[in-house]
């Protein structure tokens, strides 16, 4: 039956859905975890890493944290090759903004932009949508710091807490009972450890296997900077 | 000749206008008004050919309504005068618009008031009083000497009678009908200000100035 | 079959070549010969391009003008010149400067009176297009909005333009000012043209808002007769509209000679009050007699 339906474009099935977006979203189910979370002055991204091989270099820059722009960070959850294609476009984004209005882009018109980009791919010409999910990190005058989570259909919403990736209902729950408000970054990075931990299923969680970055602000000069934190 | 100035207060920016619609040596209106609201907080005085002061005031108000529709918010009176002046580098190399323009507008997140000058060469600068035309230039010295940081609504209202005095009475070809706008965290209050009574007072004074010296003989 | 023949001879080859001057000849003989070579006379000037500047000003008739409008209690007067002028030569002197656009739409014509017509017709077919869509007239504030768009698209591409738009609409009577500079203004009173200065003075003197049709349709015949007086490229008929609730209608069309007579009578130059209506003969009579009495006593 869904044969008929997911073919070549993405069409809506009998029952209404459309299964090549939720195909997309099975390929970002199955990546490595992310989470994020509020901290009283900032916002904490964690990703796990998954080490293929003990014969891979091991390479200094991150594999699921990018940086945007100066006030923003995401982190991936999906197709690696698609998410590079999206963080280019949301630089681009950030760029263009920058050049046009002379001040940083607000983080939710980026990931409005991005995601109306995104549900485009549900919708014309033969294309697959893009099997990717990000978390946005982001700071800027009107509302201070954000968390985004956004999807391959294009929908996306701001959160306290998040997490996206393989096992992410699992990272959820355990964000539900443990997350509280104004955490200090160093009570979020435990909270941070013991999800990711759960969620990975491993006996001791090493540095090589986490990335985390910490977005906040300077507290003289009110500048937004970002920051890698080891475990 | 339009004439357009402006100027920061406390907690408002003033830009004040003159009414004339002229074709070389005719008025054809006495009634024009030259200042834009692009939206509630943010006015912008335009002189230049009528046609591109249209054109560019429509094409701005409609691009700043329409962010705010997109996006849900108020563009920055900054980020709207770095649009503005975008707007006018890409069309100095295709057109130009020959606009110069003074924004001005209050800035709900900083909490303060702003005064950008443009010209149709794209230039931008962020001043705490500006003007344009030959109009303006009578009125910078008023300003070096006149302007004072924080000015309340009473001051201010006083400077714009002391550069519209000096325009009248030194300009060739001088309005003598004036919109003065004023733009705070509130909105935009419009004042039709009618330069007779102000040259009155300059006559007034010369008058006695003259009796006085008959006298003295 | 022996009715009268049209006579198409001059279709022929020889007959065009018996018709044709010497000049054309040699322009044909280039043509049969090579083509690469200049087939056209050009002009025998040093600056060419200098002078097509100067001399499109000689074909682009009508630089010369007075029209004005303006809106008072009962509507809004039109009324303009009919002289067409190509540099100093009177090329017309029966044209038609106000433009019907529709029932209820006026333009005027000054500067180039191609672009005028042309324009204004498409306007009108704007206009028309706009009542089909939407089922109802266009104000007139749309339709000069629609006139300074278009103007504005061709700003430096050398049209020449000054036009009034005036019409009735759901909100009354609506005057504007349109230009191919992209000006477009909204106004109770305009003049537009070589003569506007002239007619600015009578207008703005005899302008009250309450006049009647009668007096209001005289004061802008008046204003561009006195146009036309002083202004050597304004002149012909003055042509003068009404627009009112029920769409315009044309009131009069009076040749600027006989209103001239019809003003100022010819009265003999020896009659000095008669001619003059001054009273300084009566006045200097009068001194004499008083200082003559004061003489005697």
């Amino acid at each position: 039956m869904a044969r008929r339906y997911d073919s070549r474009t993405t069409t809506f099935s009998p029952e209404g859905r459309l299964f090549q977006v939720e195909y997309a979203l099975e390929s970002v189910n199955h990546a490595g975890t992310c989470i994020g979370l509020h901290t009283e002055n900032g916002i904490l991204l964690a990703s796990e890493k998954k080490i293929m091989s003990k014969l891979l270099e091991q390479s200094s820059t991150p594999e699921k944290l990018w940086k945007i722009d100066q006030h923003i960070v995401a982190a991936i959850a999906g197709l690696n090759a698609d998410a590079m294609i999206l963080i280019n476009f949301a630089r681009v984004i950030a760029g263009r903004y920058r050049a046009r209005y002379g001040t940083l882009i607000p983080v939710e018109n980026l990931v409005q932009e991005l995601s109306d980009h995104k549900q485009g791919y549900t919708q014309f010409g033969g294309l697959r949508p893009y099997g990717v999910a990000f978390l946005f990190a982001g700071c800027d005058g009107r509302n201070g710091f954000q968390l985004y989570h956004s999807e391959p259909s294009g929908n996306y919403s701001a959160w306290k807490a998040a997490a996206i990736g393989a096992s992410h209902q699992a990272a959820r729950s355990m964000l539900k009972t443990d997350f509280t408000e104004g955490l200090s970054i160093d009570e979020a990075k435990s909270v941070a450890c013991k999800v990711l931990q759960k969620t990975m299923d491993c006996v001791n969680l090493t540095s090589d296997k986490v990335e985390m970055f910490y977005l906040t602000r300077n507290k003289d000069t009110g500048e937004v900077f970002t920051q890698t934190l080891s475990l | 000749m339009d004439v357009v100035f402006g100027f920061v207060g406390y907690d408002f920016a003033v830009l004040v206008a003159d009414r004339a619609a002229t074709q070389q040596i005719i008025v054809q209106k006495l009634d024009e008004d030259k200042i834009v609201e692009l939206d509630s907080t943010k006015i912008m005085a335009l002189s230049g050919p009528k046609g591109d002061c249209v054109a560019f005031g429509e094409y701005l108000r409609a691009n700043v309504r329409l962010y705010r529709l997109k996006y849900g918010h108020e563009l920055d009176v900054s980020a709207t005068a770095h649009y503005a002046r975008n707007e006018l580098a890409e069309a100095l190399r295709s057109g130009p618009y020959q606009v110069n323009c003074l924004l001005a507008g209050f800035d709900k997140l900083k909490n303060e008031p702003e005064l950008h000058f443009m010209d149709y060469l794209a230039t931008c600068h962020r001043v705490n009083t500006g003007g344009h035309g030959y109009g303006g230039m009578f009125c910078l010295s008023l300003f070096d000497k006149h302007w004072v940081p924080n000015m309340s609504r009473a001051q201010a209202m006083d400077l714009v009678d002391l550069c519209v005095g000096e325009v009248c009475e030194r300009l060739v070809t001088a309005p003598t009908d004036y919109l003065v706008k004023i733009v705070d965290k509130n909105g935009c209050e419009t004042i039709v200000y009618d330069a007779t009574d102000r040259l009155k007072k300059r006559r007034d004074l010369m008058a006695d100035v003259a009796a006085r010296m008959a006298s003295m003989n | 079959m022996n009715g009268p023949t049209l006579d198409f001879s001059f279709l022929d080859a020889t007959a065009r070549g018996s018709m044709a001057s010497k000049h054309v000849d040699e322009s044909l003989d280039a043509i049969d010969g090579n083509m690469h070579e200049c087939n056209f006379k050009a002009p025998a000037v040093e600056d060419f391009e200098g002078f097509q500047r100067e001399v499109i000003n000689y074909v682009k008739p009508n630089h010369g003008t007075t029209t004005l409008a303006f809106i008072f209690e009962h509507g809004i007067v039109v009324a303009v010149d009919s002289r067409a002028s190509q540099g100093p030569y009177i090329s017309s002197q029966t044209v038609k400067k106000v433009i019907e656009i529709n029932p209820f739409l006026l333009g005027t014509m000054a500067g180039g009176a191609a672009d005028c017509q042309f324009w204004q017709r498409n306007l009108g077919i704007q206009c028309r297009l706009h009542e089909l869509e939407n089922g109802k007239r266009i104000t007139v504030r749309a339709a000069s909005k629609l006139l300074a768009n278009t103007l504005y698209s061709y700003k430096g591409k050398g049209l020449s333009m000054g036009t009034m738009v005036a019409g009735w609409d759901l909100n009354g009577p609506g005057l504007y000012y349109v230009d191919s500079e992209g000006t477009r203004l909204k106004g109770q009173r305009f003049s537009v043209g070589s003569g506007s200065l002239f007619a600015y003075g009578v207008l703005d003197q005899g302008y009250k808002w309450d006049l009647t049709v009668e007096e209001a349709c005289e004061l802008g015949r008046r204003a561009i007769y006195h146009a036309t007086f002083r202004d050597a490229f304004s002149g012909g008929t003055v042509s003068v509209y009404h627009v009112g609730a029920n769409g315009w209608t044309k009131v009069t069309g009076d040749d600027v000679g006989e209103l001239h007579f019809s003003y100022y009578p010819a009265t003999p130059v020896d009659d000095v009050d008669a001619h003059c209506g001054g009273e300084g003969k009566k006045e200097a009579e009068a001194r004499a007699a008083t200082e003559a009495s004061a003489m005697e006593t």
